[in-house]
């Protein structure tokens, strides 16, 4: 143990490099995804194959919608940027559930399948005599996994509206106090960057589609010491929602409603993005020795009087954030981000209160991220050679196991690709028969 | 049908069993990316006892909204850590370790958020656990990993600093301003959830050879994989990703608007019935059939989508958010109000579903908190009770875990190996608590955990 050190011994069993060495933690499982425009269901299944679950993208013979939702309508060989990243490791095929003999496929598929996930309003799938009642009597060990804007039951259920990345955002209380603060005396049409703010791209989706994989993996390890199966339930902006850490219980506490904050933060400080000479940093010491730290890192500590803090909670109250932000802020004005940075690590080694210091981060765009070294060594953009489409550089590896990493074998298909593979697998269907099933709109 | 499946599925939810039933947790974490995992776990029905420094414990009983108590406990505290068990262990002592060794031998999964290295120092890292305790499923998280660079150089990390140093706050902005940090701790909570989806794969694999394994979990590296086509775009045009405010460039139209009220709406129209939808609720059915319009690819390029979206918000200014959300309904395309936490907390639908779920709890009274949002008709997650101070349980987890009498106890408390909560607010139990309620082994005890110290 001595002579290695723990991070060479880390990485010697779990590098993605060395991933497909490895076994895979769900190889002996089928999932059908019949997911529509949903990334959230898309998602979901990338995370199973990405363990080695066989997962059957199901399509209607026209294709996804979701093909088509990429930026600016820019498409790699005629597929959209998000659905070719999410098509990973799944295998494509096309099948009409509008009609009857399609839906006899289906139940034969399901018979012999583990998971299924589907986003259709509910009611839909019910209605064509594929819901999870109907299908439980063909697999009793059927996971019957639905994802859908709210849900399966309860009153708003019965909506039929569609699911949007950025409606999930705005129905779940993220959106709406994220943003620039506009003062007093001003007015929207002066400042129209001030309103509520969503982020990210679609992280109002991605949230559900990882909440529903580890609920399917419970389901699983239930299933495995009871041998029964049931049916899932997620609602994509509760799903979001429910990563809130402060507000619901500060609303229930006192009445007050989290409203914009820029980037300051109403629950903590020192947390927040500061200006500098060249952009701007992110800061974090929500403890107090780190917060005193800081400020002696700034050259302020008998200035401020920083020895006579005792505890954190008098610098959180609204006016008293907003002032030390205007004095914190003056001084970072200063120095640029990279000297800012260096002055935290400085601090960490010969800083008064050393080994304890802020933590200072430079705010980046995605593509210093894509080409930080850091990554790129870590595996998650390593390019993936698709025999269709070529090397394609997707996030990847986001997690490493020592025993079943997850990996990425190919990126994408395109739409009834694997008519030919999937159907003579699971049905035996040859060409003759799957011929029948084009011309009959089925496939 | 949906209804037979999930009828009374609120009322029966404790007639039924937890899927995880039997798992054991130990976890050494703190602030949010580290607690909010278990907590998952703990809604599933594993049994997760959960490690402190005492005096003073978990950073995040720190997150006070403009100085706001909940209960006198940390607001932004509560939330990532429910149905727990509280130790309060002080890691630097040998006695104290061997205390973590002896849990550690009989759980399934061990989670921890400390710096690499800082467990191996202390005895009790992955690989000194592994040699007692094969089976062991390890999650490790941080900023960075284990390995590489950034790891190398120990760089401290946190929620915000992720979502700075992604890319992800710079993306999150309106064109031409600053980068906006997001109300949420993103990278904090997508990062512990994510951390758990690989668990869930590794306790599988366990079950199927009986192998543990050890999982390292980056914050920032679960953020790059949420950000789906940055990466490939960039790659392909060679351009950087840019900021679009509320625009999502994926999805057109699909943006948010200022109403009559200067309150706000949000509208999601691309699918083909639901674009025909918004434009015949515009009175503009032509649209629909606009060649720059009609189909979905088109519709997307920038001056066709900037052409649209300016159409649309001509049309929303003079309404108001309920007017759009009804005419939605109608027409059927989709939009929403930009909810706030009222909203959220306040609304029956949530409530009726069990993911606002009332907590009766012994110490912090009754309230309302977001159960594990996947709703499972045979298991259903649920959460029992909320927060405790530090080292609350440390009688029970001695005795009924390790079974170590009231002398040996007493013994851990003496050395400073094991102790309990600061006599301050966020720390000590509510004032109003009747040292009594919630204490499952020592109540009446000659050294109750009583208040204060």
């Amino acid at each position: 143990m001595a002579q290695q050190s723990a991070a060479e011994w880390f990485r010697e069993r779990d590098d993605p490099a060395i991933a497909h060495t490895k076994p895979e933690a769900l190889d002996d499982i089928t999932v059908l995804d019949l997911s529509y425009n949903s990334y959230a269901g898309a998602f979901c299944t990338s995370l199973l194959a990405e363990f080695g679950a066989e997962v059957i993208k199901i399509e209607p013979p026209g294709g996804d919608f979701m093909r088509t939702c990429t930026p600016y309508g820019i498409q790699h060989q005629g597929v959209g940027l998000n659905y070719l990243t999410e098509g990973r490791n799944k295998f494509h095929v096309t099948l009409d559930l509008q009609k009857e003999e399609a839906r006899k496929i289906l139940e034969k598929m399901v018979a012999q399948a583990d998971v299924l996930v589907e986003t259709f309003t509910p009611g839909v799938m019910d209605g064509w005599g594929i819901g999870y009642e109907q299908l439980k009597e063909i697999n009793p060990r059927l996971i019957f996994a639905s994802i859908t804007p709210f849900g399966q039951f309860g009153p708003k259920s019965k909506s039929k509206m569609s699911d949007y990345d950025n409606i999930i955002q705005a129905r779940s209380g993220m959106h709406y106090a994220t943003g620039e603060i506009l003062p007093e005396g001003k007015t929207l049409d002066e400042m129209p960057w001030a309103i509520p703010t969503k982020s990210g791209p679609w992280i109002g989706a991605t949230p559900a589609g990882a909440f529903m994989a580890t609920g399917i993996m419970a389901a699983l390890y239930w299933r495995d010491a009871s041998g029964e199966g049931q049916a899932l339930d997620c609602a994509t902006s509760e799903a979001y929602a429910s990563f809130d850490d402060w507000a619901y219980q500060w609303y229930q506490e006192t009445g007050r409603v989290a409203e914009r904050f820029g980037n300051l933060d109403i629950a903590g400080w020192l947390y927040c993005f500061a200006p500098t000479k060249d952009g701007a940093v992110f800061l974090g010491a929500l403890r107090l020795e780190q917060w005193q730290a800081f400020v002696d890192m700034l050259g302020k500590w008998d200035e401020w009087g920083a020895a006579e803090w005792k505890e954190m909670a008098p610098f959180m109250a609204e006016d008293q954030q907003i002032k030390w932000a205007d004095l914190c802020f003056a001084e970072t004005r200063k120095y640029t981000n990279r000297e800012l940075v260096d002055m935290s690590v400085e601090y960490s080694k010969k800083g008064r209160l050393a080994p304890i210091a802020p933590v200072v981060a430079p705010i980046g765009n995605p593509m210093d991220t894509l080409e930080d070294p850091n990554w790129n060594d870590r595996g998650l953009f390593t390019p993936v050679d698709d025999p269709v489409y070529g090397p394609v550089v997707l996030a990847q590896a986001q997690y490493k196991l020592t025993e079943t990493p997850p990996r990425t074998k190919w990126v994408c298909r395109p739409v009834g690709y694997d008519n030919g593979f999937v159907y003579l697998k699971y049905l035996s269907y040859g060409p003759e028969k799957l011929k029948k099933l084009k011309e009959a709109g089925v496939i | 049908m949906a209804e037979v499946t999930w009828r009374n599925y609120l009322e029966n939810k404790h007639s039924r069993p937890a899927p995880l039933k039997g798992i054991k947790v130990l976890e050494a974490c703190t602030i949010i990316l580290g607690p909010a995992g278990p907590s998952f776990l703990a809604k599933l029905g594993a049994e997760v006892v959960k490690c402190e420094f005492p005096p003073l414990g978990d950073t995040s009983r720190n997150l006070i909204p403009f100085g706001d108590y909940f209960r006198e406990q940390g607001t932004g505290f509560v939330h990532a850590n429910q149905n727990k068990y509280w130790m309060g262990l002080d890691l630097h002592k040998p006695e104290a370790q061997e205390i973590y060794r002896q849990l550690a031998a009989q759980a399934d999964i061990v989670e921890e958020n400390m710096r690499p290295g800082v467990l191996e120092k202390w005895n009790v890292g992955y690989r000194q656990l592994k040699e007692i305790n094969p089976g062991l499923i390890y999650l490790a998280k941080n900023g960075f990993g284990q390995w590489g660079q950034y790891a190398e150089e120990n760089r401290p990390s946190n929620d915000g600093a992720s979502q700075a140093f992604a890319g992800f706050a710079w993306l999150s902005s309106q064109p031409g301003q600053r980068p906006l940090k997001s109300r949420l701790y993103i990278c904090d909570n997508f990062g512990a959830l994510l951390g758990e989806v690989a668990v869930m794969a590794a306790l599988r694999h366990r079950r199927r050879t009986g192998k543990g394994q050890y999982i390292e979990l980056s914050q920032t590296e679960s953020i790059i994989r949420s950000m789906s086509w940055v990466w490939p775009y960039q790659q392909m045009t060679g351009k950087m990703a840019m900021p679009a405010g509320n625009r999502d460039l994926c999805v057109s139209p699909a943006d948010t608007f200022r109403c009559r009220d200067d309150r706000f709406v949000a509208i999601g129209a691309a699918l083909p019935d639901d674009f025909k939808g918004l434009c015949s609720a515009m009175g503009r059915p032509e649209l629909a059939e606009d060649p720059k319009f009609k189909n979905h690819l088109d519709r997307l390029r920038d001056e066709n989508t900037l052409e649209l979206l300016d159409i649309i918000s001509k049309w929303v200014r003079g309404k108001t958010p309920e007017e759009i959300e009804r005419l939605a309904e109608k027409h059927g395309f989709a939009a929403t109000r930009v909810q706030s936490i009222k909203d959220i907390v306040d609304d029956r639908h949530w409530r009726e579903r069990g993911t606002m779920a009332y907590v009766d709890d012994p110490m912090l009274g009754p309230f309302y908190e977001f159960d594990f949002p996947v709703l499972m008709s045979k298991t259903p997650p649920k959460v029992r009770w909320s927060v405790r101070a530090i080292g609350f349980d440390n009688e029970y987890v001695l005795t009924h875990k390790l079974g170590k009498n009231k002398e040996q106890i007493r013994k851990l408390y003496e050395r400073g190996a094991i102790g309990r909560w600061a006599d301050m607010i966020s720390r000590r139990p509510p004032e109003d608590w009747d040292g009594e309620t919630g204490v499952i082994m020592s109540r009446g005890a000659a050294n109750p955990p009583g208040k204060g110290k």
